[in-house]
């Protein structure tokens, strides 16, 4: 299954919120939403989930326009919260029975996933006795009860302790084995650079960078070296400007041009007493700043 | 519409399941009931009282020089004021005077002539009645006396005096008197029943809002399911309740019918005709609906619980002068009058102003027919619309939206 969104804009009153948001997303893969605060995921998901029209765009399931009816939902929203004062199976049953599954295969289902998630004994409690990071879980079962074919988790991971963090994502790569669209939404690049094949950074509305990871950052000039020496002093009066450091403590020269990477190391080596030349390769985090950082 | 039934069937089970809900129903019913027993409660103690010797009796003193006069007083007396121990006073006026103020007696009557007397109690409590009591026996033997002496019989001058006017009323129309109370009552319970599940309703997607359940819901289901669901849930839930007071109400009625005799209120209360009490169900049940549509559009544009009492005002206020107009042309007598015409055919106010007519004066059936359709479609027209504005107004936090923004809003929604 292949997931497109096409040119979608929005406007709310004068405020232009996404002004030609482009993405796609294939089944068996994760695919990463990047973006700042305010800069329009939440907006696009919405778009996506049919909460509200776009004002221009189209979303294709292979092709094809989206049909609702046939297309399943899970979404586990950034702004967590079910029902503070009702028992957990009760609630848990009542939004799987509005995603489409009858009563007894909602309670088998919510079961499962309790059972699952190891919070079967909170089964008969009310929510609101629960932790922050229970309660989390428990919100995690009305995004995956009713199995639908795309799942949406937007910061999974926040306020997960270690353990917890292990089993969610135990449970995203079981749901990405079994052919689903799992659409991220985090801030956390780790957890993005460990599952998603494809990223969109979305800033200010517009997609500023979108594609397969490795390709983004093989692609990704090769302008810069990391050195690591025992005598730094002398390479940074001798590069000057071109040269900073890095937090780790190792040195960042910046080259002219990406042609001058093999002169440049050559000339490091023969005059510098040097322990480790390379070139520099960006992680997600360095990638993200610098695409969603300047443009604001 | 699948969608519809479970949300219908989660919110009324919560209505059901809410210890407040349950907890205020069983008080009413309670108090209903001891209401009912009321007349039963005062027989018994009541039976108590009669089995009382005379001696034990208050004791009412006649005082008099006149001894003859004394007596024929006492005679009336007795008869007139049977819950007092009516005896003629021995020795002075002085001695009677201290015997009231010692408490061994509770008031006298001192004769000084068939027509005039001083009365004397301790306390003179504000409902009194024996000097009243007094004045019309007095006066009665007065003119007894009177005709007697211009040479009637007794009985002659009692017929006289004591004859009976029958009469006999027909209203060809409606019986204001009899339709007053259950008329007053119902639109008290209606007037009662629409602020306090308005209120709920507006609370509780207020509280999904706030406590971000919505964000879930509102990818779950339709916002027009989602209305329609609650506001529905809330109306039969309302209706439950209100079946369970006026039920009980009938029930315990039925139980203690003897003891209320021939109550003229009571009685009209539970003799509603048939057809009023369809026109009232309808007139309810879409007068409940048009409120709570708006109540629960409201309850969606409020970030924070405490913004509701604020955002539910201009409702309420539109729904008090509908209760005033209706209330005010009622005891006004002049059911008919222009205002309450023109408010039976507005959505907002005909629940109440358009049934009020119909039980206390007499309304054409297209009359009623046109109020009705209208009513039927400004509350499936506000449904929708409260729908569309739910939409909105669930995805905006912060203070809540002014009304033009929304409704710029949902026009382009």
């Amino acid at each position: 299954m292949l997931l497109e969104l096409k040119n979608i804009e929005k406007s709310f009153g004068d405020k232009q919120v996404l002004k030609g948001v482009s993405f796609a997303a294939k089944s068996g893969k994760a695919f990463g939403l990047l973006g700042r605060n305010g800069a329009g995921k939440t907006t696009s998901i919405r778009i996506l989930m049919n909460v509200f029209p776009a004002d221009h765009g189209e979303i294709l399931i292979d092709g094809k326009p989206i049909d609702y009816d046939r297309v399943g939902f899970g979404y586990l929203p950034e702004e967590r919260g079910l029902y503070p004062k009702k028992r957990i199976i009760d609630q848990l049953v009542y939004f799987a029975e509005l995603k489409g599954l009858n009563h007894r295969t909602a309670i088998k289902s919510v079961d499962y996933w309790l059972e699952r998630l190891g919070m079967n004994e909170y089964r008969d409690k009310r929510l609101d006795t629960l932790s922050k990071g229970n309660q989390q879980k428990i919100q995690l079962v009305t995004a995956l009860a009713h199995n639908p074919q795309i799942v949406i988790l937007d910061e999974p991971f926040s306020g997960l302790d270690p353990v917890n963090a292990m089993l969610l994502k135990d449970v995203v790569k079981e749901q990405i084995s079994q052919g689903k669209i799992v659409l991220f939404s985090s801030h956390q690049m780790s957890y993005i650079e460990e599952f998603c094949d494809s990223i969109a950074i979305i800033n200010a509305g517009k997609v500023v960078l979108n594609g397969d990871l490795r390709e983004i950052k093989r692609n990704y000039v090769r302008d810069r070296l990391i050195v690591n020496t025992v005598n730094p002093d002398r390479i940074k009066l001798d590069f000057g400007n071109a040269c900073t450091v890095t937090e780790q403590g190792s040195l960042m020269i910046r080259l002219a041009s990406p042609d001058d990477k093999q002169t440049t190391m050559k000339r490091l080596v023969e005059s510098y007493d040097i322990d480790e030349v390379r070139v520099f390769e960006p992680t997600l985090n360095d990638i993200f700043v610098e695409y969603a950082g300047e443009q604001v | 519409m699948k969608q519809f039934g479970k949300i219908l069937k989660f919110e009324l089970v919560s209505y059901l399941k809410n210890k407040i809900f349950v907890g205020i129903t069983v008080f009413l019913v309670i108090a209903i009931a001891v209401a009912m027993f009321i007349p039963n409660i005062l027989a018994l103690f009541k039976s108590d009282d009669g089995t009382k010797e005379p001696k034990d009796l208050p004791v009412m003193l006649i005082y008099s020089e006149n001894k003859e006069l004394a007596s024929l007083v006492k005679q009336y007396f007795t008869e007139a004021f049977s819950d007092y121990n009516v005896l003629i006073a021995e020795g002075s006026m002085e001695n009677v005077k201290s015997q009231i103020v010692s408490g061994d007696v509770e008031c006298a009557f001192e004769m000084n002539s068939a027509s005039s007397y001083t009365y004397y109690v301790n306390n003179l409590s504000m409902y009194d009645a024996n000097p009243g009591t007094a004045d019309t026996v007095l006066q009665e033997v007065y003119r007894v006396n009177a005709m007697i002496g211009s040479g009637m019989t007794f009985e002659q001058a009692s017929d006289i005096l004591s004859v009976q006017i029958e009469n006999s009323v027909i209203s060809l129309g409606k019986d204001q008197m009899q339709n007053f109370f259950y008329t007053y009552i119902m639109i008290f319970a209606l007037y009662m029943v629409i602020l306090l599940y308005g209120q709920m309703v507006a609370t509780n997607v207020a509280t999904e809002k706030s406590s971000r359940a919505m964000e879930v819901l509102i990818t779950s289901a339709k916002p027009t399911s989602m209305m329609f669901g609650k506001v529905l849930a809330s109306c039969i839930a309302g209706l439950i309740q209100l079946i369970a007071i006026f039920g009980s109400a009938l029930l315990f009625y039925h139980i203690n019918k003897s003891a209320w005799g021939d109550n003229m209120i009571i009685e009209s209360i539970f003799n509603i005709p048939v057809n009023l009490f369809i026109y009232l169900l309808v007139f309810f049940i879409l007068g409940f609906l048009i409120y709570a549509f708006l109540y629960g559009a409201i309850g969606s544009t409020a970030s924070k619980l405490e913004d509701i009492n604020t955002s539910v005002m201009p409702i309420t206020f539109l729904f008090i002068i509908a209760f005033f107009v209706v209330m005010f042309s009622m005891t006004s007598g002049n059911i008919d009058n222009t205002l309450i015409k023109v408010c039976s055919y507005i959505p907002f106010t005909s629940p109440m102003a358009m049934f009020t007519r119909i039980c206390m004066s007499s309304v054409a059936w297209y009359e009623i027919a046109i109020s009705i359709v209208i009513l039927i479609g400004s509350t499936v027209g506000v449904g929708f619309v409260s729908a569309k504005i739910y939409r909105v107004g669930v995805l905006l936090y912060g203070t809540p939206p002014k009304m033009n923004s929304i409704i710029k809003a949902v026009w382009k929604a």
